[in-house]
């Protein structure tokens, strides 16, 4: 089995560490009749809540699809 | 005929492919509804819709080649004698897939494939450029009402709280000559909301 031959130095672990980057994600942004904002993941089913923030079935294009 | 997979097989080969649509299939037509992966979905799609088809001929023959893939005989009649009739109007697209969020534990992202069982509204056939772009244009309306009929129901309660809090607010500022004049404007608000 192929190991090692020197230990790897603490600055190029850490320039490998560098490139390692989250990407934000896609959101589409949707406004309620009464002005509270949620924001959901596109294309697909959206879990809709009551006002205390309770999930109750997720939704997607205006039909209810599943539970949660 | 569907088009055939590219890419590796589900599972751990050709036959076990095959074993895990069959299984899946006979869930999709008791259940009309399943969850699964993404990938397992889009790859049901085409076996579950050929069977469809044969249902739909209905005749000893097909009803033969369905139950040599399914190997399930409670499925099979399920899918000839109740999905059938349900889909005879129907041509093609018998099964939709919705995607949901990821899999807590392995961020597998899920989707849910169910048959379409409504009954058919035929688009208008196209008579006028005109009158085809009407109907597209009530749909997305009427999609958008029952949308704002379901936000209305979850978060009705919220506007009330809300308005209400608000109008004592600015009635607590302001003087009590203006807290009458407020009062049915409140009122008003929250009738609004309802």
């Amino acid at each position: 089995m192929a190991v090692p031959k020197r230990k790897m130095s603490r600055a190029s672990t850490r320039m490998r560490r560098a490139q390692w980057k989250a990407t934000a994600a896609t959101l589409v942004k949707s406004v309620d009749a009464n002005g509270k904002v949620s924001y959901s993941l596109p294309h697909r089913a959206k879990v809709v809540e009551d006002s205390a923030g309770t999930p109750l079935f997720m939704e997607y294009k205006g039909r209810k699809v599943a539970d949660v | 005929m569907p088009t055939p997979t590219k890419g590796p097989r589900l599972g751990g080969g050709p036959a076990h492919e095959r074993l895990m649509l069959a299984n899946m299939s006979v869930s999709l037509f008791t259940h009309k509804s399943i969850k699964t992966t993404e990938t397992k979905a889009k790859r049901l799609r085409p076996v579950a819709e050929r069977l469809i088809t044969f249902a739909k001929r209905g005749d000893l023959h097909a009803r033969r080649r369905a139950l040599s893939i399914l190997r399930n005989k409670e499925a099979v009649h399920i899918l000839f004698a109740e999905i059938a009739p349900l889909v005879a109007e129907r041509e093609g697209g018998y099964t939709r897939i919705t995607k949901l969020g990821y899999r807590k534990g392995d961020n597998a992202p899920l989707a849910q494939i169910e048959l379409v069982l409504e009954p058919v509204n035929k688009k208008p056939a196209k008579a006028k450029p005109a009158k085809a772009e009407a109907p597209k244009a009530a749909a997305p309306v009427a999609a958008e009402v029952v949308e704002e009929v379901v936000v209305d129901e979850v978060t009705e309660e919220v506007v009330v709280d809300a308005a209400g809090e608000a109008e004592v607010e600015t009635v607590v500022e302001e003087t009590v000559v203006e807290v009458a004049e407020e009062a049915p404007a409140a009122e008003a608000t929250e009738e609004e909301a309802k």
